[in-house]
């Protein structure tokens, strides 16, 4: 047989299908795996697809802003600004020198910091930086660099600095409102997270569209409108800041509150923060609200509600006069006037409050008892400090720290021994209880606006992730704190206090006669840690108001241990009240008599 | 029917042209249409897994389908000359093949790249160049060739002509790619289709045997020698437990197959080319295939691969020369054997191996030399037998009919059957 060129070849058609039936067979092997695999079990691949490939994540809220009043405008006083945080995977940047030159060039900082970060063994996180800018972040991730990434983050940013720090507060690192208004409202500012179940690449960077994503939107949190005027409370900044350095004094607090509704205008301690550097300061001190976290011994600012509270009893007249002997003696002890302007003689109420008589405060105590000091009277006091005035209590105030303060007990012996009646003689004029600035402001509020009790407040209104706006109205918590006639006597015994403070050489408490301006200076001494009381460290406080035809605002200030020359009371807050009086009245903040 | 046609039709019988080869006729339209078919699928997949073949590279979203345009423009070219040069012409380019394939074989090692443990590329200027494909290229024309003229000269039952040197060119490519390369998977396509030529050739079983024996202890001996194909190995047997390191690939193949489910997720909804998947567009476009068109798009793939292979196999049996039966059987194994491999490693079947999916996988050098085997069958099926014959009484019936044909409603005189 001849080979050569065969034009038909038997065998090799025999066995070219033998070798053709073996794909088949193969084939067929493949679709019957592939049967398996993808129709079969199904189920068990897509579970092992999604287990890589669907990941969970967080959409965070946007927190609201917070803002606040500018005579009639709203301005922002927190706003957020994304910024970024740049991380690397040192394990997988293959050319740590050039990263690092290109990173340098875009955003600056030190090419051998972030060279030795790059290279930091056994990691796979290192932070290159953190605050980096949308902008810087792009042209970051636009290098495609591997093993670097950004992840954005709100910051809060203060376009008022300083300005009311302590109210607001901070938001620490968390995302955790700390301090302030950020800590009492921080789930209305939080909002609520959103989540997103998303199929993403390898890198974890969610893929655009895909039935088995599942997106919850966040919902943002809400916006604030602080009843604070930005105007007033600069100016009460200034003012108490420059008193705190003139008077060396550790720690001023200020509260001016509008006595109609109990919005707070205005509230400053001194030192302060900026709240941008929180992570700065030193002295987490200074993070306090003091106004309203700070309760002290008020010296004679509480003869005020004393005396309130005996008129409002009826046990004395605003024209009652009395034979003061310059001293009591109660449960063995003797109480006597601090100052010099006391001695024997006949006394009126309004000398009381003017000259400060401590035996004129433990006489309208002894009043209420039916001529001396014993149950009843403490009685009597401690309702009307508590009950209507509200003191030894919170006031909820949206604050992170609301110091209730204390007021003792009528009937519960102290530690020392039964010796109630001296407790309460020494409380009717301001030391052996506690209480905050804005729990005088509050009170004062109440006596002099008629007898009503506005619960404290910061925030006008609340605006949702929506705009929808919900005001804030003035809560007002006991219409009858004191009857009209015991308020309009305070009014005008408080305004003569300030009048004869003026004519005894206060130059600075001259107001315009179409003002109306009242107070009480106090001067509290400072209660040894050791027991007793500190030498030569006093507290000064004052508490007043200011108003056209009717009181408008309540001012209650607080001076640390100032060193000034003179009574604490008059000579370091008093000072304050008259710079915060004459600021309010020439910036046109209260209205005059007959507008 | 045009009456020009029929004219053909009715032409005289002498159908052997001058050249010796049968009148040239229709070429195999089939095999073109499936070819271009095929071509067309891993341009469709490649264009849609741009955006996450990107997500891991610096390249653009656009740069893998625009340079597989390029390559399948130059395919389209390599067809043309193949399916417009002369068989006999193959002949003369033997030489330079080869001398090329043994050039690139040891370039590839000196200045090549390592991918996976194997080399296989050498880049030249922006272009990278597969070296194993112009080896398997060359080994298939000189082999065609060599074994024709073995059967011309009668000498396939002559050891040292014919089965020694088979033996020889097996062990130095043997050693050549599977030792010094580390490309298994290109030796298996080499030893297959030189293994399937041989028996085509009618080497006598014996030999075959022998080959077979030589072919068994080189696969043994390269996988024992190797530690990273032990680890293939043992990565195949067990694959989910090492779903994290060795197994990636495999574990990773497997998800994306099976998660594509009955009817796939859908052209443009990969989510495995993301990155999860490495060699998306190369080696593992099958998985990425599986995963967009599900079960019913990897019957059709499977499908066309078989309608290919079938109408290869029809050329080859009705092929006119003892040369063109062993380059188209050649050429099919090939195919065959390199799309087993390929599909095989994806669903978990056979160890992995790196190798092209032939017309479908990204990459120049694949697409040229796969397009111009097309090119050879296509130019073969121009001059194919009419027939098929099953025995020489048959055979003689058709010669002697009107055109070598069966007459239509005659009884085959032979079967019986119509």
């Amino acid at each position: 047989m001849n080979n050569s060129d065969k034009r038909y070849d038997f065998k090799a058609v025999r066995n070219i299908n033998i070798i053709y039936w073996i794909m088949l067979v193969v084939m067929g092997i493949f679709m019957i795996r592939l049967f398996y695999v993808q129709v079969i079990k199904y189920d068990f691949y897509k579970k092992s697809a999604l287990s890589d490939q669907l990941q969970q994540s967080k959409i965070p809220a946007t927190r609201g802003l917070i803002e606040a009043h500018q005579g009639n405008q709203i301005i922002p006083v927190v706003l957020n600004q994304q910024l970024f945080t740049l991380y690397a995977d040192p394990s997988l940047v293959k050319n740590p020198q050039s990263a690092s030159e290109k990173l340098v060039s875009i955003m600056g900082g030190s090419y051998d910091d972030i060279l030795a970060k790059l290279k930091t063994p056994k990691t796979r996180y290192v932070v290159l930086a953190k605050k980096i800018s949308q902008d810087q972040s792009d042209k970051i991730i636009s290098l495609k660099i591997p093993g670097l990434g950004t992840v954005g983050q709100d910051y809060r940013v203060y376009p008022q600095q300083e300005l009311a720090s302590q109210i607001l507060g901070f938001v620490n690192n968390d995302g955790q409102g700390t301090y302030g208004i950020e800590q009492a409202l921080n789930d209305e500012l939080a909002g609520t997270p959103g989540y997103l179940k998303a199929i993403t690449d390898i890198n974890g960077v969610p893929l655009a569209a895909s039935k088995d994503n599942i997106e919850i939107a966040p919902t943002d949190g809400k916006n604030l409108v602080l009843t604070l005027d930005i105007a007033i409370q600069k100016q009460l900044e200034d003012i108490i800041k420059n008193a705190a350095v003139q008077e060396k004094s550790p720690l001023v607090s200020a509260v001016v509150m509008d006595v109609n509704s109990g919005a707070v205008k205005a509230m400053a301690n001194y030192p302060t923060y900026n709240p941008s550097n929180y992570f700065d300061v030193t002295n987490p001190g200074v993070f306090n609200n003091a106004a309203i976290s700070n309760a002290i011994e008020p010296g004679s600012i509480m003869k005020t509600l004393t005396a309130a509270a005996a008129l409002d009893q009826n046990v004395i007249q605003d024209n009652t006069t009395y034979n003061d002997p310059a001293h009591w003696i109660i449960d063995g002890f003797n109480i006597t006037n601090i100052e010099e302007d006391g001695g024997a003689g006949v006394k009126s109420v309004e000398d009381v409050l003017n000259l400060s008589l401590n035996t004129g405060a433990t006489w309208m105590l002894m009043q209420m008892g039916g001529g001396e000091v014993n149950q009843k009277a403490r009685q009597a006091w401690y309702g009307y400090m508590t009950n209507h005035f509200k003191l030894g209590s919170s006031t909820g105030i949206e604050q992170g720290y609301d110091s209730p303060g204390i007021v003792p007990k009528p009937n519960i012996p102290n530690q020392s021994g039964d010796q109630q009646d001296l407790n309460y003689a020494n409380t009717s004029f301001g030391q052996g209880l506690t209480v905050t600035a804005v729990q005088m402001a509050s009170a004062l509020s109440s006596i002099v606006n008629g007898g009503k009790y506005y619960r404290p407040y910061l925030t006008d209104g609340v605006i949702d992730a929506q705009g929808n706006v919900a005001y804030n109205k003035p809560k007002l918590i006991d219409s009858n704190v004191v009857s009209s006639k015991t308020s309009n006597s305070m009014v005008s015994l408080l305004q003569q206090v300030v009048t004869k403070h003026y004519q005894s050489g206060f130059s600075y408490l001259n107001f315009p006669s179409n003002y109306v301006v009242g107070g009480k200076t106090g001067t509290a001494q400072i209660a040894n840690p050791k027991g007793g009381y500190l030498e030569n460290e006093y507290n000064g406080t004052y508490l007043g108001f200011v108003g056209g035809d009717k009181p408008q605002y309540a001012i209650a200030i607080f001076v640390t241990t100032p060193t000034v020359n003179g009574y604490a009371g008059s000579y370091a807050a008093q000072p304050i009240f008259g710079s915060i009086v004459h600021m309010l009245i020439n910036e046109s903040f209260v209205s005059p008599k007959g507008s | 029917m045009r009456p020009s046609s029929l004219a053909r039709e009715r032409r005289s019988p002498s159908v052997i042209s001058s050249s010796g080869l049968p009148r040239r006729h229709k070429p195999d339209y089939i095999l073109l249409i499936v070819s271009i078919l095929l071509l067309a699928i891993g341009l469709i997949v490649i264009y849609s897994i741009g955006p996450g073949l990107s997500v891991n590279s610096k390249v653009s979203s656009n740069y893998y389908i625009n340079r597989q345009m390029i390559s399948v423009f130059m395919g389209i070219i390599g067809f043309l000359i193949a399916a417009f040069m002369p068989l006999k012409k193959w002949r003369t380019v033997e030489k330079p093949l080869i001398i090329g394939a043994v050039v690139a074989a040891i370039a590839v090692r000196l200045f090549g790249q390592e991918v996976n443990g194997a080399w296989r590329w050498i880049q030249i200027g922006g272009l990278s160049f597969q070296a194993d494909e112009l080896i398997k290229f060359a080994l298939l024309i000189w082999l065609a060739g060599f074994l024709a003229d073995r059967i011309k000269s009668n000498q396939m039952g002559d050891f040292k002509k014919t089965l020694l040197p088979l033996i020889v060119v097996l062990a130095s490519v043997g050693f050549v790619v599977a030792g010094i390369e580390s490309d298994l998977g290109t030796t298996s396509v080499i030893m297959c289709m030189m293994a399937a030529m041989a028996i085509v050739a009618s080497l006598p079983l014996k030999k075959i045997l022998i080959f077979f024996g030589v072919v068994s202890i080189a696969v043994i001996l390269a996988v024992a020698t190797s530690s990273y194909r032990q680890q293939r190995i043992l990565t195949y047997l067990h694959p989910s437990s090492n779903c994290q390191t060795t197994g990636y690939q495999t574990c990773q193949a497997l998800i994306a197959v099976g998660s594509g489910g009955m009817i796939g997720l859908g052209l443009g909804n990969s989510v495995q080319a993301y990155g999860y998947l490495p060699e998306a567009a190369n080696d593992s476009i099958f998985a990425i295939y599986a995963e967009k068109f599900g079960f019913i798009g990897t019957t059709i793939l499977i499908g066309l691969f078989a309608i290919l292979f079938s109408r290869i196999k029809n050329i080859i049996e009705r092929a006119p020369n003892n040369f063109s039966r062993l380059l188209a059987t050649g050429i099919l194994v090939w195919f065959a054997v390199q799309s087993f491999i390929n599909i095989g490693a994806m669903i978990g079947l056979i160890p992995l191996k790196g190798i092209t999916l032939p017309f479908i996988s990204y990459g120049g050098t694949s697409i040229m030399f796969v397009t111009a085997a097309v090119g050879i069958v296509f130019h073969i099926s121009r001059y194919t037998n009419y027939t098929v014959p099953s025995n020489i009484a048959e055979r003689n019936y058709y010669e002697n009919s009107h055109n070598g044909r069966r007459l239509g409603g005659s009884r085959n005189p032979v079967t019986g059957r119509r």
